[in-house]
């Protein structure tokens, strides 16, 4: 199946949409899978990327990072969201639909 | 509000560790990269394909945790650490010039934090009174008598109190007094107060309790408050002392309480030892039902929120209403108030002022001179900077690192300067008025460390900039060509080199002419004649009790005793008794009328006041003009008489022959006696040594009595010889008696001038400085030069100029620089001259003998700086200069 980059933009939304629909906290490699798996196997993370931009996302408050252990036993940093997290994945929602909105009229009425 | 946050844990990261940091980011990078691996070794790849692949997907893990590092900033970190280290690095490689420039900015710093302490004890930090803008320093002025700035008289404080127009008054006045019954008699330091004086200034004590209202009603038990300093030097620290007695002038004091080592009531000087309330004073206990006596400084506190204006504007109706109820002692007397601190504060501002402008010049000099250095080092890194270039460091980049680089000699030589601040703190006290040290210490606080810090970061980018800014403009190509003629930029650098060093003259010369201006100003301070022989003469004070000694006839029968018994001594016979004695004292006016006239109605004229004994004016060395000196015949029952002063007989008798004519002037209740004048001497300076003498009117200690004096004994015997048969002879009459304030006459002389003397060392100093910054700048541009132009001297050599031509060439350079820098400072100090105005004494701002002899101390330097280069200019060897080619 051919996979498609995810949209420039866009993966600050992806990142706030899977900690919010997750109930535990996650750590960098399930991020990656869970927008996978949700996108069933569409969209594609740039895998490095990741984490520049949960750094980004730590220093504006949206998430907050904890080490813990995973089930195989090695450390790892996981990721939760913020009450500002939250807000954030709101705003950052109603405008990807403002976007993509604008851009269907176009491409249906040309 | 987000930014903020941020800002904030950004700021966490900048002081967390960053070795750990930069694990951690790995070590989540490593699991994904590993979990990805399993992943694709599941689906059927070797582990080795499987950790390829994965590695792939995630993308280059390096240029990721740069990326990390930008965001969080630490990029910028990174850089200043590089560029610190490498500017330490830079020092520790080239000990000398790291040297010269910390100890340069080191002394400029320490100087200007020094001297910036002392602005900020004395003009900007507040009094440490709670509200301190609401106190006011109460005043009585009579214009009609030009008597300006007195103090109240007891009713008219009353009168305020009473009033409701202040929050709180309170009243103090400054009385010796003598302690017995511990150790040897002493006269202690008394200020004698109103008891709101410690609510007022928030006081509390260390012991016991101050003094209640109760305490200063008339018929009360006489109570003292001790210093902390006066219970632990007198009292041994006694706890029991609280409730004893101690005995005041022979009376019998209650001590209420002790108050803590930094209590002073403003305004009368540091050296507070005992207080207690006006009514108990032998002195001024009298007085408070005298409407007519202004003897009380009072202090106020106004109530909050309102202005000083209005205040004011109640005060003088009280002022009208007290004149018109009673016009005899108030007509003409009105209430002035001023703010408190400026009563501390005195006239200090513009002498401070003038410092911290000159010690603000040193540092700009001193600036100049580094930027000096650095632009000849530039040369000498140009090649690295062309490196840094060609591997893509930017202007920008490159100018940071330069600014960074003199950042940290320039934070080194303010470490330097503030260690130099604190040790000069103590001495800089000379610079306060005796008031202001106890009220405002001067110290390095966290405002004077910012000054410091500041000041060192602004000199830092000062000296670092043009250099900077120079050398990152290199063309890169230019300067890896080595030993080409000197390119666009050494032409550019030595411009910029000679426009510094125009500029060092220039300041030297307006730092020297300043130092010149104050130095002739204090040698006129000094050379004034005070109008009496101060040598081999020594003065002590004797003060009787006035419990003991309570009558004008003790007072003479004393002093007639200690004098005859003085006068038996060997080498003790020129000593005589003086009240007030010129400069040591503070001098005594009084109004004065001549016998026969009516007292005009406009202000009566004035004359200082001394009662002597009559070896007086022969002791002192004071010249009978005319008539007679005073005799023991002048005694209490005969003829009252006076000498006058030279001034005063001008001034009123004019070409009158002042002799058998006769003054009326006296102390109460003598004030109306009528004196006929035997004798005119000399002027004195008693107020001042530069303050003009005013005219002076003398009487017979025996016609005008006082508890005690000053003796003056002219001797040639050795000083302490002289003051140990003082102290017998008055230890035999009065084992009680303290002798107190023995000194030289000539220290009298000399300290009536410390202010000034200690600010023209400060700033000769200063000059000295500024001279020699100027001179290292002129030898360090002219040798500069010498040496890039070897070449051209070797040319010139072979072709025919001989080593005279060649060193006049020097000369003439370095002369040309000076003459330019000279024009200009001379401008910028004559400019500048009139803010000394005020500080000078005896010439004018403009002196030219001073800008004149300024010039030539600038114009010998400049040569004398010129010399070393000049001279390598003239053993120039063609042979070397041709050989390079």
């Amino acid at each position: 199946m051919p996979r498609d980059e995810i949209p420039p933009g866009t993966l600050y939304m992806l990142i706030l949409r899977v900690l919010a629909r997750s109930s535990d906290e996650l750590h960098g490699f399930e991020i990656a899978k869970s927008i996978e798996t949700l996108s069933e196997d569409v969209l594609r993370v740039e895998e490095g990327s990741l984490y520049p931009a949960l750094q980004r996302m730590l220093i504006k408050g949206w998430v907050k990072a904890e080490w813990g252990m995973t089930a195989e036993n090695r450390r790892a940093r996981y990721y939760r969201l913020t009450a500002a997290g939250r807000r954030q994945l709101q705003e950052e929602i109603s405008r990807f639909e403002r976007v993509m909105g604008a851009v269907t009229r176009v491409i249906q009425t040309a | 509000m987000q930014w903020l946050s941020a800002a904030f844990r950004r700021m966490r990261m900048f002081f967390s560790r960053r070795d750990r940091f930069d694990q951690d980011i790995e070590e989540e990078m490593r699991l994904h990269r590993d979990l990805r691996a399993r992943e694709i070794e599941m689906q059927g790849a070797t582990a080795q394909e499987a950790d390829y692949a994965a590695q792939r997907r995630f993308g280059n893990t390096l240029l990721l945790r740069e990326e990390i590092h930008q965001d969080w900033g630490l990029a910028w970190i990174d850089h200043l650490r590089q560029d610190l280290r490498y500017g330490l690095r830079l020092l520790r490689k080239s000990p000398a010039f790291t040297f010269i420039v910390v100890i340069t900015l080191g002394l400029g710093i320490g100087a200007n934090t020094a001297i910036f302490s002392v602005v900020n004890a004395v003009l900007l930090r507040p009094l440490p009174y709670s509200h301190p803008e609401q106190l006011l320093n109460v005043f009585e002025n009579n214009l009609q008598k030009g008597i300006k700035a007195s103090g109240c008289s007891w009713q008219d404080f009353q009168q305020l109190q009473q009033s409701g127009i202040f929050q709180s008054t309170a009243g103090a006045q400054r009385h010796d007094l003598t302690l017995t019954g511990t150790g040897s008699p002493a006269v202690v330091t008394t200020v004698v107060v109103t008891p709101e004086i410690f609510p007022l200034l928030d006081a509390s004590p260390l012991a016991g309790r101050y003094f209640m209202p109760a305490d200063n009603q008339p018929g009360s038990a006489p109570v003292v408050l001790l210093s902390e300093g006066v219970w632990r030097s007198r009292f041994g620290a006694d706890q029991k002392i609280v409730g004893s007695s101690i005995h005041l002038d022979q009376q019998a004091f209650t001590v209420l309480g002790i108050m803590p080592a930094a209590f002073r009531v403003p305004v009368f000087g540091s050296h507070q030892e005992i207080w207690i309330p006006v009514a108990h004073d032998p002195l001024f206990g009298g007085w408070i039902d005298k409407r007519g006596v202004h003897f009380l400084r009072v202090m106020a506190r106004m109530k909050p929120g309102v202005a000083l204006t209005q205040v004011q504007s109640e005060a003088d109706s009280i002022s009208r209403k007290l004149a018109s109820d009673f016009p005899v002692e108030n007509g003409g007397w009105a209430l002035h108030l001023a703010p408190l601190r400026a009563a501390i504060v005195g006239d200090v501002k513009t002498p401070l002022l003038v410092l911290l402008g000159a010690v603000g010049l040193v540092l700009l000099l001193a600036c100049v001179n580094i930027a000096n250095l650095l632009l000849a080092r530039a040369t000498l890194r140009a090649r690295e900077m062309a490196l840094r270039q060609a591997f893509g460091a930017k202007r920008g980049r490159i100018i940071r690192q330069l600014l960074t680089e003199s950042l940290v000699p320039g934070l080194l030589g303010g470490v330097l300067g503030v260690v130099l601040a604190c040790l000069s703190t103590r001495a800089l006290r000379l610079l306060l008025p005796s008031d202001v040290p106890s009220t405002q210490p001067v110290q390095v606080d966290v405002w004077v460390l910012t000054f410091a810090v500041v000041v060192s970061m602004i000199a830092s980018i000062g000296f670092g900039l043009a250099p900077a800014l120079l050398a990152a403009r290199t063309g890169f190509h230019t300067n890896f060509k080595d030993g080409a003629a000197a390119s666009g930029l050494d032409v550019r650098r030595l411009r910029v080199r000679n426009l510094l060093t125009v500029a060092e003259i220039a300041l030297a010369m307006v730092l020297v002419a300043a130092a010149g201006l104050l130095v002739r100003s204090l040698i006129s301070m000094t050379s004034v004649d005070p109008g009496f022989q101060s040598t081999h003469l020594l003065k002590a004070e004797i003060s009787l009790p006035r419990y003991q000694y309570s009558t004008p006839q003790q007072w003479s029968a004393f002093a007639e005793t200690l004098l005859d018994r003085i006068h038996a001594q060997p080498g003790l016979r020129e000593s005589a008794l003086a009240v007030p004695l010129p400069l040591a004292d503070s001098f005594v006016n009084l109004p004065f009328s001549l016998a026969g006239q009516a007292t005009p109605a406009t202000t009566p004229p004035t004359a200082d006041y001394v009662s002597i004994t009559p070896e007086y004016f022969r002791v002192m060395g004071i010249p009978l003009l005319r008539g007679r000196f005073f005799t023991r015949e002048d005694s209490a029952s005969s003829q009252r008489v006076a000498i006058i002063s030279e001034s005063l007989a001008r001034l009123h008798f004019r070409d009158e022959n002042p002799l058998g004519k006769k003054l009326v002037f006296g102390f109460p209740p003598d004030s109306n006696v009528a004196r006929e004048i035997v004798g005119v001497v000399g002027n004195v300076r008693d107020a001042g040594l530069i303050q003009e003498p005013g005219p002076m009117m003398y009487v017979p200690f025996a016609q005008g009595p006082f508890w005690g004096g000053e003796l003056v004994v002219k001797s040639t015997l050795a000083s302490s010889a002289v003051i140990d048969s003082v102290r017998e002879v008055v230890h035999g009459i009065d084992q009680n008696l303290p002798v107190t304030r023995i000194g030289t006459m000539s220290d009298v002389l000399e300290a009536s001038v410390d202010q000034p003397r200690f600010r023209t060392w400060l700033l000769g100093a200063f000059g000295l400085v500024a001279l020699l910054l100027a001179a290292i700048g002129v030898f360090g541009v002219v040798s500069y030069s010498v040496a890039s132009r070897s070449r051209e001297f070797g040319i010139r050599a072979s072709l025919g100029a001989s080593p005279a031509t060649l060193g006049r060439m020097i000369l003439m350079e370095g002369l040309s620089l000076a003459a330019i820098g000279l024009g200009i400072g001379l401008a910028t100090a004559l400019g500048l001259a009139h803010f000394l105005k005020s500080e000078l004494y005896g010439i004018a701002s403009y002196d030219p003998a001073t800008f004149l002899a300024s010039t030539a101390v600038l114009l010998v330097m400049v040569p004398a700086a010129c010399y070393l280069p000049a001279r390598q200019a003239m053993h120039a060897d063609p042979m070397i200069a041709l050989r390079y080619e």
